[in-house]
């Protein structure tokens, strides 16, 4: 998809790709089930929750093959999105600059492009999480087909999957924040994939500016 | 056993040698627990492999398979040496004051006088006590028979050796030629560092162990006793009934025998082999130990006198000599076979009873099956094939018989030998047996007793029904006796009259209740009868309260004397479950039935000193009650009740002598009056003791093409071979459970032989011996290790037997099919005719 | 599983009082194993698989008396056999019947997740309800004994009951009824340990095991299942058995600190999420947008 067919009629910009919403729903729906149900296995507070997601065992079973969808989703996200990932000078600056961020004064921001720090930050935060999460999960999934099967290995796992997870919880609350409440428009863009020409001045400049840019000139 | 499986709990020390119980009767292993705990009593094991009995003893040591005697022998030698003997006891209760004829020899070349190279046989005129009296002190003077006389004797014809009826004795111990200095003469030879080269047990090891088994009689105290406990480890040796001999020898120095906690003790192999033993299992006896009758047994008065002993022993001494009663046991025993039709007239149908001209014990079977002189086979309970020895030699015989009936619950290695590994479709076809499979009841399916290793009796219910068509043995048998029965009716025969006659007289003939045959077995009266003393009475046809009512005029009729008692009027005692224990000693009197006369430990006379005070108080089995001037106790004395103690009665009353014999005279023992160290046929080195004569001298090998021997230059490893508590013999291979257990067939063999072979655990082995192959995967274990035999490095592997060519593993391709007794030899011991299982050589290889 | 006392004092992820705490006298049961006298007969074994009626299993030869190298979910009770030599050169044949240690405090039921699959009896006995087993296998993890075991086909996990289902009838465990030595006995704990007591005295005083002793390791809280053993010292000989078991550090961690930094940080971002949404609320209404721009900074 070239730069100029993101620009849409009636002053939409073509944010998400077909491909890349259904990407991210098929890890934000296996997400909301692994946390349900893995809440329900770290307190015995909350093991409703397995109950109320079709049983105890049912969703001790599911689990981990939801858990392979959402690793393999996290992983497709990796091969898409991972040169758009990178490190920037104006990253370093965004972060400096993150108390305006949080505190809505997004015009003193530095330009963002298509993603901005905190994006990026919740990116390869899911991203190694996940690979944390996958490993101990595989291995306590199944313990008995490893060579390498010890008690010490499944202990481990139980922490580094508890551990990996509480951080994906708390990456996932200012995700969901921000999706659903702080930036009005974002949630509408992994549905329809699009956002408005002020979302994306107003979040993402530099990327606009980009595309604008390009529709413009298309030598680039 | 002479005592019985709880009694082991009241004893202070334990020897089990060629045997494990811990593995093969753990259930009566408690008891050896239960002394441990409650005594502190010591175990001392000596095997040639580390087992699980092992495990739990104080000292173990290992020991070459077939060298027991020199052991045991050590520790006689150490016994005397140490002064470790139950003085009193040994004077008055063995013979060894007894003076032995002049002109018998010591094995010191490794033969006894008397021996005929020519026919590999013992005269044994010489093992004999030599006629007269009081010898003591007198050693310098008295010189026995004069030497003129033995020749007299032997220039005449006929009258074979017997016993002095008043033997000569020294009671000083002192007479040179008196038992106990032969015996100790004997021993001195068997030093520690005689016993290490032979038995590659070490010189230390041995002492310490001598030393602590030998401790019971320290600073001659009598009142710890000490127990021996044995198996077919001792048993299955060319030598078997020897070292039980040596065994029972060191027990009587000791005064062990007829003690509550000593005593002599066999364990059992199965369930019931004391039972079957007890009636008939073997070719040379009739139930109740009762000889069989020879072809010179012309008559029954002529039978009867050679089989009933006359009593011998010191004139100052009193003997029962308890086989006086023979002629009771004898006819009673004909009147239950032939009813009516033996009578005084008829000479007790002695007529009838066939007379056994040669050796018929198992190997001789097989053997006479491959020399295609038996042709037909009843196999019942049994595995002739896997049990060997030597499986190929009994596959080819089975292969030459014309029929053969197995009466199984499994289809067997036996009952398919047709199809053994190695037999081509070709060579099947040309087998021209026909074999009979009868499918038969299980152990939990009859009725009926078990007679344990203890002699008790025990009667058990049937818990279901036989599956499908299977039938008890006993309706298989009575089918088959009645169909044999109506041909000879029919068609007449060379002898009918003692199968028409036998007596048949069950409700269902063609299923006996196993009830009515123990009712029959106990014996009843034929007469009315009272006893002269108590005038109880018994009225004919009443069940005899016991053996003591036996007559030898016809009015009693008992299947087996020592059985009398089991079933009597008040019912079936062997299903008396009565657990009162007054004395605390385990004697349990009303629980089940204990041959003979419901007692439970043999000779106990023994228990008591001179005076018939029991010599230890803690321990009161019997005594003399002055009161009443009888021995009573909390046992049933071993004993004429009234016997005083100054008449100087022996103890040992089934002895015509009356006491112990450590010297055993003329006809007893085929190879000796001691046992003498000798190799097995198949031995790694020569004799220590007499290279020129090895091996025991009237020992036969079997001559047939498929008998052979090895020697040490082509098989250089001791081969012994056992049971796992896991299995049952070759049944236990068909039940998932145990197959779980212990899965497949394995080889011991020691780390020190697997390092230096490459051999890892797991790998598959071969093991050659002279005979066959065997095939199965190393267990390499440190709980045998490396010896050194008479300076020559020695190993010694193992195998369990518990497989063959079907069972579950088998079938599923698992194993390599082989039996473990495709190796053993075909050479038996010269007494008991059991096989040399235990000890033979064989090669190793990787397969 | 026993339906026949609802006498439990402690369940696995359970949230609320549980029924029976404080509800009876303070017995606890114990199965005391005399290592000393064991001679590996695997009776025990084998009434196990009978009384509880476990299918069979396939095992192969490994060099060794011992049955399989170590439990199954199907095969609760199995006699570890080690050789072991000693300083003077004698060799000792260690029997060591392995199974579930009922510990007081058991690291498996810490660990499950699963309300009422593991459920310790105001007796003792820890037991499993399948269940309500999710098949987690957190269990396997928590137990420093390496004891429960899981059936891959169906994903619930198994381990030796004590025999619940007879010791609540009053008889004792199958394996005790079957060991012909008299090495195992069962009874009150506090009679079980003075018996074992006596024992090792007697191996002190009368064999050469100087260093017999009992093991009851404290740091799982006891166990409902205690050894005889000829050197105390030297626990490691058996099979492995842990000198000082404790329940798993990771358990510990993960169930203590984890959990609370957990729960906090979790309750604790959603409060301040939902607080900096009234302080600050969204950054930019949707029709704003090109109207206004942004509306940060009001205060």
């Amino acid at each position: 998809m070239s730069r100029q067919e993101q620009i849409l009629p009636h002053g939409q910009v073509l944010r998400y790709t077909l491909r890349e919403r259904i990407t991210h729903w098929a890890a934000g729906v296996t997400y909301l089930y692994l946390l349900g149900t893995g809440l329900a296995f770290w307190s015995p507070w909350l093991f409703w929750l397995a109950v109320a997601l079709g049983g105890t065992q049912v969703s001790r079973t599911l689990h981990p093959w939801a858990g392979l969808i959402f690793f393999g989703s996290v992983w497709y996200m990796y091969v898409m999105w991972a040169p758009q990932m990178t490190h920037t000078d104006d990253d370093r600056r965004w972060w400096k600059a993150l108390k305006y961020y949080s505190t809505n004064q997004d015009d003193k921001m530095p330009p963002a492009g298509r993603y901005n720090a905190g994006q990026k930050f919740l990116f390869w935060g899911f991203f190694w999480a996940n690979l944390l999460l996958f490993l101990s999960g595989i291995f306590l999934w199944a313990p008995q087909y490893f060579a390498w099967h010890s008690l010490v290995a499944m202990r481990i796992s139980v922490l580094v999957h508890a551990a990996a997870a509480l951080f994906t919880i708390g990456l996932f609350m200012i995700h969901l924040y921000m999706g659903l409440f702080a930036e009005r428009g974002a949630f509408g863009s992994v549905i329809r994939g699009d956002v408005s020409i002020a979302f994306a001045k107003r979040y993402h400049p530099a990327w606009y500016k980009e595309i604008a840019g390009e529709a413009a000139s298309p030598r680039k | 056993m002479t005592n019985g499986w709880i009694d082991i709990k009241n004893t202070d020390m334990m020897l089990i040698m060629g045997g494990n119980p811990a593995e093969n009767h753990p259930c009566g292993f408690k008891w050896v627990v239960e002394a441990k705990r409650n005594r502190n009593a010591k175990l001392i094991v000596v095997d040639p492999r580390f087992t699980r009995t092992a495990s739990v003893a104080d000292l173990f040591c290992q020991i070459r398979a077939g060298s027991d005697i020199a052991f045991l022998g050590g520790l006689i030698q150490y016994a005397i040496e140490n002064h470790r003997v139950a003085k009193d006891y040994l004077l008055n209760y063995t013979n060894a004051a007894f003076v032995v004829k002049e002109g018998f020899k010591l094995p010191e070349d490794g033969l006894y006088s008397g021996f005929d190279a020519a026919t590999q046989t013992y005269d044994k005129t010489t093992w004999n006590y030599q006629e007269g009296g009081d010898l003591s002190g007198k050693a310098a003077r008295a010189t026995g028979d004069p030497p003129g006389k033995e020749n007299k004797a032997g220039g005449q014809p006929a009258a074979p050796p017997h016993l002095p009826e008043n033997v000569a004795y020294d009671l000083t111990l002192q007479h040179p030629n008196c038992v106990f200095q032969l015996l100790r003469k004997q021993y001195s030879r068997y030093t520690p560092e005689m016993v290490e080269r032979i038995t590659g047990i070490p010189k230390a090891q041995f002492e310490k162990i001598a030393d602590l088994f030998t401790s019971v009689r320290k600073d001659g105290d009598m009142k710890k006793v000490a127990t021996i406990i044995y198996a077919v480890g001792w048993t299955q040796h060319t030598a078997g009934t020897q070292t039980i001999r040596t065994a029972a020898m060191l027990q009587l120095l000791l005064g062990n025998v007829g003690r509550s906690g000593g005593g002599v003790n066999a364990l059992r192999g199965h369930s019931n082999i004391q039972g079957a033993t007890d009636m008939a299992g073997i070719f040379e006896i009739l139930p109740g130990y009762l000889k069989v009758p020879v072809p010179t047994d012309t008559d029954f008065k002529t039978y009867l006198e050679r089989i009933t002993p006359k009593s011998s022993k010191p004139h100052i001494w009193d003997s029962w000599n308890y086989w006086s009663n023979t002629p009771k046991f004898a006819v009673s025993f004909m009147k239950a076979m032939y009813g009516d039709a033996a009578t005084k007239q008829s000479d007790w149908a002695f007529h009838y009873l066939p007379k056994v001209d040669r050796n018929y014990s198992w190997a001789y079977i097989w053997d006479d099956m491959y020399r295609g002189n038996v042709k037909g086979l009843f196999a019942f309970g049994m595995n002739g094939v896997a049990i060997g020895p030597d499986s190929n030699k009994n596959i080819a015989a089975l292969k030459k018989a014309d029929w053969l009936v197995v009466g199984e619950i499994y289809p067997d290695e036996t009952s398919e030998f047709w199809k053994s590994p190695g037999i081509t479709q070709d060579e099947m076809k040309k087998i021209q047996t026909t074999v009979y499979r009868l499918p038969c009841a299980g152990f939990a399916e009859k009725d009926g007793t078990f007679v344990n290793s203890a002699r008790w009796l025990q009667w058990k219910n049937a818990a279901l029904p036989p599956p499908g068509d299977a039938k008890l043995d006993q309706e298989i048998l009575a089918r088959i006796f009645l169909k044999v029965r109506e041909l000879y009716q029919k068609e007449g025969g060379k002898f009918p009259d003692a199968i028409l006659h036998a007596t048949w007289s069950y409700t269902n003939p063609q299923n006996p209740a196993l009830a009515e045959v123990a009712k029959e077995i106990n014996g009843k009266a034929l007469a009315d009868l009272e006893d002269p003393v108590t005038k109880q009475q018994v009225k004919a046809g009443q069940q005899l309260p016991g053996y003591a009512w036996l007559k030898d005029d016809g009015t009693t009729a008992c299947g087996n004397w020592l059985y009398s008692g089991s079933f009597t009027e008040a019912g079936n005692m062997m299903a008396r479950r009565g657990t009162e224990d007054p004395s605390g000693l385990g004697i349990y009197p009303n629980w089940g039935f204990s041959w003979p006369a419901n007692r439970r430990v043999m000779y106990n006379r023994a228990s008591c000193d001179l005076q018939g005070k029991p010599w230890d108080l803690s321990r009161k089995q019997v005594w003399w009650n002055e009161a009443t001037q009888k021995w009573v106790g909390n046992d049933v004395p071993d004993f004429k009740a009234d016997s005083k103690p100054k008449d100087h009665m022996g103890p040992f009353i089934m002895n015509p002598e009356g006491v112990g014999r450590l010297f055993v005279p003329i006809g007893a023992v085929a190879d000796g009056p001691f046992p003498e160290h000798y190799e097995p046929i198949e031995s790694p080195v020569e004799n220590p003791l007499h290279p020129q004569q090895s091996s025991n001298p009237i020992v036969k090998k079997f001559k047939t093409d498929a008998d052979k021997y090895g020697t040490a230059k082509d098989y250089n490893i001791v081969c012994t071979t056992y049971r796992l508590t896991e299995h049952y013999h070759y049944w236990t291979k068909n039940n998932p459970m145990n197959v779980q257990l212990v899965p497949e067939p394995f080889v011991e063999v020691p780390a020190e032989l697997a390092d230096k072979m490459g051999i890892r655990g797991g790998e598959v082995l071969k093991v050659t011996s002279a005979r066959g192959v065997y095939q199965a995967k190393a267990m390499v274990t440190k709980r045998i290790k490396r010896m050194m035999i008479d300076g020559k490095e020695t190993f010694q592997i193992g195998i369990p037997i518990h497989w063959g060519y079907r069972g579950i593993a088998e079938d599923e391709g698992k194993t390599w099919k082989t039996a473990a007794n495709l190796l053993s030899p075909t050479v038996i011991d010269p007494n008991a005719w059991t096989p040399e299982f235990k000890g033979f050589l064989v090669k190793l290889e990787k397969a | 599983m026993s339906q026949a006392t609802l006498r439990v004092q402690k369940i696995s992820g359970h949230a609320g009082s549980v029924p029976g705490q404080d509800t009876q006298r303070e017995y606890t049961v114990c199965k005391l194993i005399d290592t000393t006298t064991c001679i590996g007969c695997k009776a025990c074994e084998v009434a196990c698989m009978e009384w509880n009626d476990l299918p069979f299993g396939e095992t192969v030869f490994d060099n060794t008396y011992q049955t399989m190298p170590e439990t199954r979910w199907n095969y609760w009770n199995l006699i570890l056999f080690n050789e072991h030599e000693r300083d003077d050169g004698s060799l000792m044949w260690l029997m060591r019947k392995n199974q579930c240690m009922h510990c007081g405090e058991p690291g498996c039921l810490a660990a499950c997740p699963a309300d009422g699959a593991i459920i310790q009896y105001t007796n003792g006995i820890v037991d499993f309800q399948q269940a309500n087993c999710i098949g987690c296998g957190y269990c396997i993890t928590g137990c420093p004994f390496d004891i429960p075991k899981m059936n891959p086909k169906t994903h619930r996990v198994f381990k030796c009951t004590l025999c619940t289902d007879r010791v609540s009838e009053g008889l004792e465990p199958a394996c005790i009824k079957s060991c012909p030595t008299g090495c195992l006995h069962f009874g009150i704990k506090d009679d079980m340990k003075e018996l074992a007591e006596s024992r090792a005295k007697q191996l002190r005083d009368y064999s050469n095991f100087p260093n017999a002793g009992v093991y009851d390791p404290p740091g799982v809280g006891g166990t409902g299942v205690i050894y005889v053993l000829h050197d105390a010292t030297q626990p490691e000989l058996y099979g492995g058995l842990p000198k000082n078991p404790h329940v798993p550090w990771s358990v510990k961690l993960w169930k203590g600190p984890l959990k609370w930094f957990g729960n906090v940080a979790m309750i604790g971002g959603l409060i301040g999420l939902f607080v900096h949404y009234l302080r600050y609320g969204p950054k930019a209404r949707e029709e704003e947008d090109l109207a206004t721009g942004p509306r940060g900074g009001r205060t």
